[in-house]
């Protein structure tokens, strides 16, 4: 009897030595391997995406730039103006203010947390260890019918509401691909606070080299979100650094004038 | 060795034959894909609550461990609260935190443990390390309930578990359990045997090696409890769980019941014990000063001694040692070291787990049979949680309404009926009230607006007549020549599809009204076994006698006429008996006297009459009250003559219910104790369905005839529907052969109606999720979508393109809503932004095009116009041709200001032409303020977005007024475009590059 139970228990040990055979660094590193190769994404110095938003058929046209240092903003274009959202040049977080028009400062939890960011450009898996990343491979799990590899990326801690959070975002690597198709993480500010978030990402494209998701969807778990469908992306972009920057307001606000 | 060897081929054998046997059988889990219930709720009476815990050390963090909805979290100090568990069983008996490491190690122990008859099972101990987003299991799979668990707050690899254990029956797996190495392995530390159970467990903070351990010896069975024996004490340790005394110095004599203890944070020497006792005048609460050596009694008033198997938690303010809580029918607190009581602010009855803020004992949070309070001001006052959907329903049905109401009774929160859809999402302000007490079934009479409810056992079964607000009384009552009647708590009832006024009702007779309610015929024997020996309610309840109705038995619990034939009704019982009657009643035959593999006596939740042949019925039997958690699964083609199982070892739990598809016979849902399960092959394999169905116990299914819906009535986490499940119909081994399967799609209606959401203060308030009204595209991928493009375009039939859609990648059935709207139009550049319009296709058909890679597929989808706007064809037509001919001009006015701009920026004109022309724009779009109070006045583009907007969002024709007013901006398009026209011919163009209109607004 005592000899059964233990080659039931190799019986076990040995299907769950090959469900977990893959170390969560092998799976890392044939992502890389697939999309590009380490060498390749090493060498990004910045994306512009060009997509557009897309809710049950409305579409906003938007641009998006990532730069190696940080930067980063989202250039919306709304009847013919061009309206920049979330603005990082590395230092200053900015928003345009819809209804002044005007550039206005995020908080500075916000701005803080958003730096914490800039070292997951233009990956966070890439060189994780050295950003003082830990990645853990978690197990397998179904995302809508799809077998993946659930790796879960803690990055830098942020700041909530004065307090040190865990910074965790878990991946869902396609078993066949190794790409990831979709990301968790819990939302840790807002009214949305405890609730989790999730991205689903397909339509894997090749530019010069390098494999990026052209599309993806972004909401609640469980719910349904928008969708992004990106158009073109542009390797290495030259952005001038005065774009990213936080304009100064010298004029006085016209409300004044009116009142 | 041999033996095992041989066993080792036996297995693989048997996983080989298991993957061959499944090839003719379809795996939902490859079908499902986006396919995604929503909840609606309610919240607003929310749901029993088992346990409170909060965060040591942060006290925006409050947990809540409920009956039957899984554990939620606040991160806000209870204003609010997130499910964390909904892939796990949701009957849950303890949630702990690890006092070391609080932001990460959190304990779940499952398994109710308030045991009132209807209580859900647990299945383990689970423990989260990353502050419950991911969770694993720790065994105990076999502990069904779980009292406590209580980690050492100076060592986290210490744990220990109370297991209550089975409510049913003997289990051996009962008593107080050790860890040392953090979970891997267990010694069970206290045990006394298969009938006792540890109830309550408690530490003392100061020294981690004392320990007290309340054992309880207790048994429920379908028509009886019992609480208290020799065998109930209340042990001490003081050497880590190792050696266990009883301290009873100064406890009542003879047996006992179910006992709690606490100890007191500020002193350890201060202990509180609630008794249920022999005696009355020796019921309630005790005190020791001397930390278990002696006990004095203190007080039995009523809100201590009240039902000890539902409220026998005490709870000490951290920070005082004599101010107590008590849970009971009210609630009790104490301010004199347990001397005298007076109850809780006034809140939800029945409250089981009381928490104190960690800072501030001003600051209460009370779990009741009504969810979650608060209270700022020491439980005087109470404020419910409005976000907590726990509502646990017995039973649900729909109507045929637009939209299409849900009803529905739940445990001590009386019945309701609510809206499956609503403007800005379905509010607890929907739902309305149709009876009190503890509520079981609602139906809406067939026909007319009329609505049966009742309250416990049949007490009051209320008919009421909504339009006219007319309530009344119909239960059946005993007559002369007939026994006592027999109604179970949960009593059945049952319309007619062929006679809208009939009415059944079921206690060991079935009843008959022809005329809802108002007159009663008995059309049956006594259809039970009428075993007396379970029909003493009056002894149930052990030490505190507890005949409250909920036990009794042999009764009739489902009913049903066929719906192809009136004459043919089936009727169920508690205690095991499916009878069928083929002649309205005259005579009867119980068909499951011997139905292969299934016990004896085991209770007949429901039965399905088919609605494609008269002779085929569906029987789901519970023998959990018997505990037996086996799923029992039949189906009989022959009018029970034979029964057949389609059980399968895929179904993890007793399950209850059944609901069979209108239009596939091989499409059937079933609800378990652990959620939903679906097979597509008439049982011969069944899949569970997770997306957004946490496994909750599903006690009632309905299925919306019109709509398709599947309207789920859990016990837990309120309503659930699947909208539209038709595609699952199509199913089958050939169509998941297709690369790409489109599903056919009833005609879309292009709604008109509309309303106010008018979401004022709802902001912490829980909100159903609305159906999508939109025409949805639905489609089956064999494989996800990962490499390459994926693209979705709608076309009209002439082949041009409409709207660009994001296409679901989903392996399985993918959804996808399309607006019926065309791209909106490129409007005129200004300082500011204007109202963007996009107005509604023309009804008809259109043709879907998906391309994935380079193969395209394709799909017509066709829409209507909503007939309740009392539009003509010539109505819609001069719409249309109104709303093209405003976007039309909202795109030249907007080519216009572009070859504007164009020309103000180049420097070959005259400064005086570009002066006109920029005279020109100002009067064309606004060029100064902002976009909210510094807005400026008004201009053209500003003027025609309005009266667009005015016409293009209503539900009517153009108005004469509206006309008038389009006569008015056309004039002035016309009139600027005449004079841009002119300034034009004097502008120096040569050497500008100049897009044409085309590509204007292609860019």
């Amino acid at each position: 009897m005592k000899t059964l139970k233990l080659i039931f228990l190799a019986l076990l040990v040995s299907f769950s030595y090959s469900s977990n055979s893959q170390t969560a660094e092998e799976i890392i590193s044939t992502y890389f391997e697939n999309t590009g190769g380490i060498e390749a994404w090493s060498k990004l110095e910045g994306v512009k995406i060009s997509a557009k938003i897309n809710q049950s058929g409305m579409e906003f046209p938007a641009e998006i730039i990532q730069l190696k240092e940080g930067q980063r903003m989202v250039i919306l274009n709304i009847q013919g103006q061009t309206v920049k959202q979330n603005v990082f040049d590395g230092e200053v977080l900015w928003n345009t203010n819809m209804m002044t028009q005007k550039a206005e400062k995020s908080d500075q939890e916000t701005t803080d947390n958003m730096k914490l960011e800039s070292t997951s450009f233009p990956d966070p898996f890439l060189n994780y260890k050295e950003k003082g990343f830990t990645i853990e491979l978690l197990g397998e799990e179904e995302i809508a019918g799809t077998n993946t590899f659930k790796i879960k990326l803690t990055k830098k801690p942020m700041i909530v509401d004065s307090k040190p959070e865990e910074n965790v975002t878990y991946y869902f690597f396609d078993t066949e691909n190794y790409v990831p198709i979709a990301t968790q993480s819990e939302i840790k500010s807002g009214p949305a606070k405890g609730k989790v978030s999730e991205t689903t990402f397909s339509d894997y494209q090749e530019v010069d080299g390098i494999y990026f998701a052209y599309s993806m969807t972004q909401g609640l778990k469980g719910q349904p979100g928008f969708s992004l469908s990106v158009d073109k992306i542009e390797l290495n972009p030259e952005i001038d650094a005065k774009e990213f920057a936080y304009p100064e307001d010298t004029e006085t606000p016209i409300t004044d004038k009116k009142n | 060795m041999k033996k095992t060897a041989i066993l080792f081929v036996l297995f693989l054998c048997l996983s080989a034959f298991n993957i061959q046997a499944q090839e003719s059988k379809i795996n939902g889990d490859a079908i499902f894909g986006d396919l995604t219930a929503r909840h609606i709720g309610p919240a607003l009476m929310s749901g029993r609550i088992n346990d409170m815990e909060t965060h040591p050390t942060n006290s925006r963090i409050i947990y809540a461990g409920t009956a039957g909805g899984g554990v939620w979290k606040s991160n806000d100090a209870g204003t609010t609260f997130n499910p964390i568990f909904d892939d796990y069983c949701q009957s849950i008996g303890a949630v702990e935190v690890d006092p070391s490491s609080p932001d990460n190690i959190i304990w779940v122990g499952t398994g109710e443990t308030w045991t009132r008859n209807s209580v859900s099972i647990g299945d383990g101990l689970y423990k989260s390390e990353d502050g419950g987003a991911n969770w694993k299991k720790y065994g105990f799979e076999k502990s069904e309930r779980i009292a406590n668990i209580i980690v050492n707050p100076n060592n986290s690899n210490e744990v220990y578990v109370a297991v209550l254990g089975a409510l049913w029956g003997d289990s051996e797996e009962r008593g107080v359990y050790k860890t040392t190495d953090a979970g891997a392995t267990w010694n069970k530390i206290l045990y006394t045997d298969q009938r006792t159970g540890c109830a309550d467990l408690a530490i003392d903070p100061n020294d981690p090696n004392i320990l007290y351990a309340s054992m309880w010896e207790f048994r429920r069975s379908g028509w009886s409890f019992e609480s208290g024996g020799d065998k109930s004490a209340l042990y001490k340790s003081t050497d880590g769980g190792e050696t266990w005394n009883k301290i009873h110095n100064g406890f009542p004599e003879g047996q006992l019941g179910r006992l709690a203890i606490a100890v007191a944070p500020s002193n350890s020497n201060v202990l509180y014990t609630v008794i249920e006792a022999e005696k009355d005048e020796r019921k309630g609460l005790y005190r020791s000063d001397d930390a278990g050596a002696n006990w004095t009694q203190l007080n039995n008033d009523f809100g201590l001694t009240v039902r000890p198997f539902y409220f026998s938690r005490i709870v000490v303010d951290p920070k005082n040692e004599d101010v107590i809580i008590k849970g009971g029918l009210t609630g009790s607190i104490s301010r004199d070291g347990g001397k005298t009581f007076k109850t809780l602010g006034n809140m939800h009855s029945d409250i089981h787990d009381v928490v104190f803020d960690i800072n501030d004992s001003d600051r209460i949070y009370a779990g009741t049979d009504g969810g979650v309070y608060r209270s700022w001001n020491g439980g005087t006052t109470m404020e419910i949680v409005e976000n907590l959907p726990l509502s646990q329903f017995y039973h649900i049905s729909v109507d045929n309404e637009e939209p299409y109401n849900v009803y529905g009774g739940l445990q001590d929160n009386g019945s309701w009926y609510g809206p499956s859809r609503s403007t800005g999402g379905i509010n607890a302000r929907d739902w309305n009230s149709i009876g009190g007490g503890d509520g079981f079934r609602v139906l809406p009479h067939p026909t007319k607006k009329v609505i049966y409810s009742e309250m416990q056992g049949a007490a009051n079964v209320w008919r009421y007549d909504v339009e006219n607000e007319l309530v009344k009384t119909i239960q059946p009552l005993p007559v002369e020549g007939h026994a006592k009647l027999r109604f179970n708590w949960n009593a059945p009832m049952a319309t007619s599809e062929h006679q809208p006024d009939r009415f059944y009702m079921g206690s060991q007779f079935l009843h008959k009204s022809e005329d809802m309610g108002n007159t009663w015929e008995i059309i049956s024997p006594d259809l039970t076994t009428n075993d007396q020996t379970k029909q003493q309610q009056e002894d149930s309840g052990g030490l505190s006698m507890d005949n409250s109705g909920a036990e009794n038995h042999t009764t009739i619990f489902t009913i049903v006429e066929s719906s192809l034939d009136e004459n043919i009704i089936w009727v169920g019982t508690d205690d095991g008996n499916i009878q069928i009657t083929q002649d309205g009643g005259a005579t009867w035959k119980n068909t499951s006297l011997n139905i292969p593999g299934l016990p004896k006596n085991t209770w007949v939740y429901h039965i399905e009459a088919s609605v494609h042949d008269k002779g085929t019925a569906y029987a789901v039997f519970d023998g959990h009250t018997m505990n037996d958690m086996n799923p029992y699964v039949y189906k009989t083609s022959d009018f029970g003559a034979t029964w057949t199982s389609i059980t399968t070892p895929e179904i993890k739990s007793f399950a209850r219910n059944i609901q069979e598809d209108y239009v596939n016979p091989n499409l059937l849902f079933l609800g378990t104790e652990f959620g939903l399960y679906i097979t597509l092959d008439g049982g011969k394999s069944w899949s569970k369905f997770t997306n957004n169905v946490p496994a909750v116990a599903i006690h009632f299914i309905d299925l919306q005839k019109r709509t398709n819906d599947l309207v789920l009535g859990t016990h837990g986490r309120g309503v659930i529907i699947i909208d539209d499940i038709s595609p699952l119909r199509e199913i089958t081994p050939e169509i998941m052969t297709k690369k790409v399967h489109f599903f056919e799609s009833k005609p879309t209606v292009m709604v008109d109606q509309s309303g106010f959401a008018g979401s004022f203060g709802t902001e912490t308030q829980f909100v159903g999720r609305n159906p999508s009204r939109l025409p949805q595209i639905k489609y089956l991928l064999q494989k996800r979508h990962t490499f390459g493009k994926m693209t979705m375009e709608i076309l009209d039939m002439d082949g041009n393109k409409v709207s660009t859609l994001s296409p679901g990648k989903s392996k399985g059935i993918n959804i996808v809503n399309w607006n019926y709207r065309i791209k909106q139009p490129k409007i005129a550049k200004g300082k500011t932004t204007s109202g963007s319009v996009s107005p509604r296709v023309p009804a008809g058909t259109y043709k879907v095009v998906l391309t994935k890679g380079k193969e395209r597929y394709e799909h017509n989808i066709e829409l209507v116009y909503d007939t309740n706007a009392g539009l003509s064809e010539a109505d819609r037509t001069l719409k249309q041709k109104v709303n093209m001919n405003l976007y039309n001009m909202t795109q030249e006015l907007a080519y216009i200001v572009y070859q504007i701009d164009t020309i103000l920026e180049s420097s070959d004109t005259k400064n005086k032409v570009k002066e006109q022309l920029q005279a020109l724009k100002e009067t064309l779009v606004i060029t100064t303020g902002d976009n909210y109070v510094g807005s400026a006045e008004p201009q053209l583009r500003e003027l025609m977005a309005q009266i667009f907007s005015k016409i293009a969002y209503s539900y009517d024709k153009p108005s004469p007024n509206e006309m008038e007013n389009l006569m008015i901006i056309e004039k002035r398009f016309n009139k600027a475009k005449k004079e841009f026209e002119k300034l034009k011919s004097k502008a120096k163009l040569k050497n500008i590059e100049m897009k044409s209109f085309d590509d204007f607004l292609n860019d």
